[in-house]
This record gives structure tokens, C-alpha cells and sequence, in this order.
């Protein structure tokens, strides 16, 4: 027996490993995505006060901070008595133009920086030209776009967090400070920056480009990494409509079928098990009852395109409409699809953006609320790969005692380990050479789902991929380092 | 963008400070700011991002400080950045070079870029400059203050 193994995957946040094991005839028996990255964040936050888990937290990660910011925060929101309607709707609107503008700025890393080169220039392509770089050069316009997009969600973050990475904003209650006139300026009239108008209309050329690109590649969208699962995302209260930032817990099978119907955030341990395996360290959420092999969920921009019953805002909710015809109004297992997904989630954003940069309440001096303090806190959102759920207790005297965190990507690890699968089973299996190419597609798969394995930070010339097959007994047969 | 146009130069620290001595760059730009420069630009990065070559295209000089696992004669070094589009290998972070290649090929401009690599030993998850980096921080920020900054922080 041989094992393949892709170490880093690349065009990730973070560090993950894929291993997968042929026999004596190139067949693929078995495959694995692994993480191999220990972390240990909800062990070392015990014992700290409650107020700083928004703030430690953060440092999960270096791409989507804002999104546990705004999960502890909602957690330690009830901590002091707060539910999530009950904070001052200044504080609520600055809270979800600060997640959109993450939200915003985290699609446009992921399409522009780390899916396009795939989507531009072929999965099989030069590896030295599947990269932003050569993305940049070869589509000049694209590329500023992507840039200034992605700049416009980090100054959304820098103005209300004070910087771009792990600012502040939230704090027990609500908010530390309102967003100034002149703040809003910058973003509605300043010529500093590119209009919030402008990023509705190159959000829309982007989707155009993308629907061009199906019209193409339809066969292969259609049939890459398409494979049944449930999908799970957070719903509107009030109409099941797309909401990223307070809403109920709503799952679908791979049919269509609820199979998780609109469970409030307070409920989710009720509904969800964590299962283990001993080859990585990320975890395998699951619904009780459906059981571990039955019971995971995609979770993502195409969960929740498909699990929403519309989206609030005109333009997206015309791409919406577009995209459910894709696939006859049922549901979507395709994994490509989530690139589409995304980027209608990318024009919500920025038509929420420019709803609330034009709403008054965000200039108000109403920021914080107070309540009964309790010893629980639950804080459910939508991050831009997914549904993360942040889960506190404290004790009298303050600490927490425990915490549970359940990252968007710990829910998508069974669906990636599927992805691998498929391609091992589909691209590899049996083919009497392995090219790097065919590498790449496993790298494709797992890359759909933007998943943020870790924050790691590097020196100077660190960041290898290094490529190794071994036979079955661990012996080095071929490598390959890029 | 936010950034004041009107400044010269851009000093990039690049690391994480809670990865010990990968805290060098950021370490540097603290002790750099004591000197009051006129006309120049802190950015605090984890890594550089395909939008700081947009960044540095509303500069005149640019100067990329990172720690580095290279063992360095002095405990640092100090060089010209060279445009080049060769290690633009296949992840999400870019190195200065490829910042500076992307900024002439995007938007017509390329600063003079200079790299400061100052070595560091440990990199775990802990606050903190190990003893033998903090005493590569300090001879490299005494060289540049002496050599450098006149030059290329006044010009």
C-alpha cells in the first residue's frame, strides 16, 4: 500500500494535512484531512473574568477575529443579563456593520486571493501560476477590484474596532463607542475611498463573472465534489430569511428536509454532540439524532443560501432567485457552488452596509445595557465560513469555569473529509500516475469551504508545501516541495 | 485610503507578538516611534496582504522589518528589497518582494524598499522577546537610527 500525503494544503487559513492510502494498483482505500495544529483555546480561558473572553478570544484567529469577538460577546452579553433584543439598536446596528464589514472583507480574501487562480487559470495549471500574483498581472481590473473590496471591509472594522485585526467593540452590553459623523462620511462621501454604491455594483459584476463562468464550466461545477449532506445555518426569526448575526438554528438533509427546525441559540446543546478521532484534532459536531455517520451538516455561504427562505435585500435576493434555478429550486449539494453562494452573501453585505451607514441609530449615545447577571452565556453567529458557536459559564466570582467553542470549520470537517474522499475516489483512484494537478483537486475541494485551520504566523522565508509518498511501510518513495 | 498620502515612507513590522520572538518586527516599530519621525507611516502586520502593494504605492520608500530564523552574522541584516515575482508560492501570504513587484505592475509605482531581517530563536505561543533577540532588536535599531534614518526617514 502507498499513502499520498499533501502537507500543507495551501490557499487555507492555517495548517491542515491530507494523507490518502492507495493499494499495489494505484486503488484509493481510505483518505484523510487531518489538523494538525493543537490550540487549546477553551482550556486556557478558564479562569479568566468573564468580560475579557471577547477580547481573548479573538486571537483565534488573525482572519475572522471579528466573528468571535461578536460570538463571546453575545455570550457574555447574557453573563450580564443582556439578551440579543434587548441591546440598544445602536449598539445592535454598530455590532452588525461591524460583522458585515467582516463578513465583506472575508469573501473577498477568499474569492479574490485564494479561489480565483483555480477559477482563472484551471485546476490543472502551472502550480507557479496558481497564485494572487499572477491573478494580478493577468487580470489587472479584477485584482484592484478584489483589493479595494476587501480594503473597503477592513476600514469598516478599523473605524468601529480601532484596528483591522483584533480591534475592540464590544463590550458587556453593547458597545464602546458610537460611529462619529465623520466616520460615516469617509464611507458615504469621501473620495478617499471607493463608494459603499461602488461596492454593490463590483460585488454584482463579480457574481456576473461567476454565472459567466457556470455557463462554461457547468458540467464541472455540476459534478466536482458533489455529494449528499445536511446543511445547517442560523435563520431569521421572524421569516426564515438569510441572518448572520442573531437568529435560530435551522438544518436541512440532502434532500431538502428539515431536519433541524428554527431551534433557538439557547438550545443547541440539546441538538449537537462533538465526536473525536484519533488522526486530528478537530472535532466532529453532529445532531443527536441522526447520530455521528449520519447527522453532520455543511455549514457556509452555501448552507445557508440554501437553508434561508429568502434574503432581506432586493439585489441579492435576485441572485438568490438565479442561483436556487441552477438546481431546479432544490437543494444544493455541489460543493463548487459555494464560490456563487459566497459571493451573493458578498452584495447582502454590501447592500446591509450601506442600510446602516445611512441609518441615524448608529451616531446615538445609547451603547450599553444592563441586566441581571446570570452564570450562562450562549453566543451563536454566522461567521463567514459558518455557523461558531461560543458557550460560557462563569462562577461567582466571575471566572469562567468552562467554555465550549464550535468553529464554523470544526463543523465543515466532515464534509471536507468527504470532499477529499470524492476526489480520491473520482480523480485518483486507479490512474497509474499521480500528477500534481490531480493533487490540486483535493486542495480545490477542501478550499471551497475557506476553511480557517489556524491562525499561524510565520518568519521570514517560511511556508513550504511538501508533497511525500510513502509506501505502507512509512519508506519515501517520491517527493515534491513548492 | 485613510493613510496620509503625504508621508514618505512606511515601515512594516511583520510578526506576531505573542509568538515570542516572532514579535521582532512589531518590537521595532515600538522602539522606532519613540524617535518622533516626521513624514513616516507604522503598519503592525501579522503578514502582508495583496493590498499593501496598493499601500505602498502611495509611498515614496517602504521598509519591510521581520524576524528571522536565517542565522545572521550580527543578528540582523539589512538590504535592498528586489522586485521579483519568484516566490510568489502557491499560499496567502506574499513576501515583500512580490509586494513590491505587485505595486509597479498595479499601479505603476515602486518605492525604494529596503528588508530588515532581525534574527530571533523561539517562536511559541508566549509574550515576549527571548534575552539573545532583544539584544539583536536593540543593535539593529542602534544601526539603523545611525545609518539609516537620516537617509531614509528625512530625505
Amino acid at each position: 500500500m502507498k499513502k499520498l500525503v499533501i502537507d500543507p494544503v495551501t490557499r487555507v487559513e492555517g495548517h491542515g494535512k491530507v494523507t490518502i492510502h492507495l493499494d499495489e494498483n494505484n486503488k484509493v482505500k481510505d483518505s484523510f484531512f487531518h489538523i494538525v495544529e493543537f490550540r487549546g483555546f477553551e482550556r486556557f480561558i478558564q479562569g479568566h473574568p468573564y468580560w475579557e473572553a471577547p477580547v481573548l478570544v479573538q486571537r483565534l484567529c488573525g482572519i475572522c477575529p471579528v466573528s468571535h469577538h461578536l460570538a463571546a460577546a453575545k455570550a457574555i452579553d447574557q453573563i450580564v443579563g443582556v439578551n440579543p433584543e434587548d441591546l440598544s439598536l445602536t449598539a445592535q446596528k454598530i455590532r452588525k456593520l461591524l460583522h458585515f464589514g467582516q463578513l465583506f472583507q472575508s469573501h473577498a480574501l477568499h474569492f479574490f486571493y485564494l479561489a480565483s487562480p483555480d477559477l482563472l487559470f484551471g485546476v490543472n495549471a502551472d502550480p507557479a501560476k496558481r497564485n494572487v500574483a499572477e491573478v494580478a498581472i493577468e487580470h489587472t481590473d479584477l485584482a484592484k477590484k478584489g483589493i479595494l473590496m476587501r480594503k473597503f471591509g477592513q476600514e469598516i472594522i478599523k473605524t468601529i474596532a480601532g484596528k483591522r485585526i483584533h480591534g475592540i467593540s464590544a463590550v458587556p452590553g453593547g458597545v464602546h463607542k458610537k460611529i462619529t459623523l465623520q466616520d460615516r462620511d469617509y464611507f458615504l462621501n469621501s473620495k478617499d475611498i471607493p463608494s459603499i454604491d461602488a461596492m454593490i455594483n463590483w460585488s454584482k459584476e463579480i457574481i456576473d463573472f461567476l454565472k459567466g463562468y457556470h455557463d462554461v464550466n457547468k458540467k464541472w461545477l455540476d459534478e466536482f465534489a458533489d455529494y449528499p449532506s445536511g446543511h445547517l445555518g442560523l435563520v431569521n426569526k421572524e421569516n426564515g430569511f438569510l441572518e448572520l448575526y442573531d437568529g435560530n438554528l435551522r438544518a436541512l438533509d440532502a434532500n431538502g428536509k428539515v431536519i433541524l427546525n428554527d431551534v433557538p441559540n439557547d438550545d443547541y446543546i440539546q441538538y449537537f454532540n462533538e465526536g473525536v478521532e484519533k488522526w486530528t484534532y478537530l472535532k466532529f459536531p453532529y445532531l443527536k439524532d441522526l447520530g455521528k455517520d449520519k447527522g453532520w451538516n455543511r455549514v457556509g455561504p452555501l448552507a445557508r443560501i440554501n437553508v434561508c427562505n429568502g434574503i432581506e435585500t432586493p439585489l441579492a435576493e435576485e441572485e438568490r432567485i438565479i442561483f436556487k434555478l441552477a438546481t431546479h429550486n432544490k437543494i444544493n449539494n455541489k460543493t463548487m457552488y459555494s464560490h456563487w453562494a459566497r459571493l451573493i452573501e458578498m452584495l447582502y453585505c454590501a447592500e446591509m452596509m450601506k442600510n446602516l451607514l445611512n441609518d441615524e441609530d448608529i451616531l446615538s449615545n445609547d451603547l450599553v445595557r444592563k441586566g441581571e447577571r446570570r452564570n450562562e452565556g450562549i453566543g451563536i453567529i454566522e461567521a463567514p465560513r459558518g455557523t461558531l458557536i461560543h458557550h460560557y459559564e462563569v462562577d461567582d466570582k466571575d471566572r469562567i469555569t468552562r467554555c465550549n467553542l464550535i468553529v464554523s470549520t470544526t463543523h465543515n470537517n466532515e464534509p471536507m473529509n468527504q470532499a477529499v474522499k470524492w476526489v480520491a475516489k473520482n480523480v485518483i483512484s486507479g490512474e497509474p500516475t499521480i500528477t500534481e494537478g490531480m493533487l490540486n483537486q483535493v486542495e480545490v475541494a477542501i478550499r471551497a469551504y475557506d476553511p480557517c485551520l489556524s491562525c499561524a504566523t510565520h518568519a521570514l522565508g517560511q511556508m513550504p508545501l511538501h508533497v511525500t509518498l510513502l509506501d505502507h511501510n512509512g519508506n519515501l518513495l517520491d517527493e515534491r516541495k513548492r | 485610503m485613510r493613510e496620509n498620502v503625504e508621508n514618505k515612507c512606511i515601515i512594516f513590522g511583520i510578526g506576531n507578538s505573542g509568538r515570542q520572538d516572532d514579535g521582532l518586527g512589531w518590537a521595532f516599530l515600538d522602539l522606532l516611534k519613540k524617535n518622533e519621525f516626521e513624514k513616516v507611516s507604522f503598519e503592525y502586520k501579522y503578514q502582508l496582504q495583496i493590498e499593501d502593494a496598493e499601500l505602498i504605492s502611495n509611498y515614496d520608500s517602504v521598509i519591510f522589518v521581520d524576524a528571522s530564523k536565517n542565522d545572521l552574522m550580527i543578528g540582523y541584516k539589512f538590504d535592498t528589497c528586489r522586485a521579483s515575482n519568484k516566490y510568489c508560492f502557491s499560499t496567502h501570504a506574499l513576501v515583500p518582494e512580490t509586494i513590491l513587484y505587485l505595486s509597479e505592475h498595479l499601479y505603476n509605482h515602486k518605492p525604494k524598499a529596503f528588508i530588515l531581517e532581525i534574527q530571533g530563536y523561539e517562536w511559541e505561543l508566549k509574550n515576549g522577546l527571548t534575552k539573545k533577540a532583544s539584544d539583536n532588536l536593540n543593535r539593529a535599531t542602534e544601526f539603523f537610527n545611525q545609518k539609516y534614518s537620516s537617509d531614509i526617514l528625512k530625505a
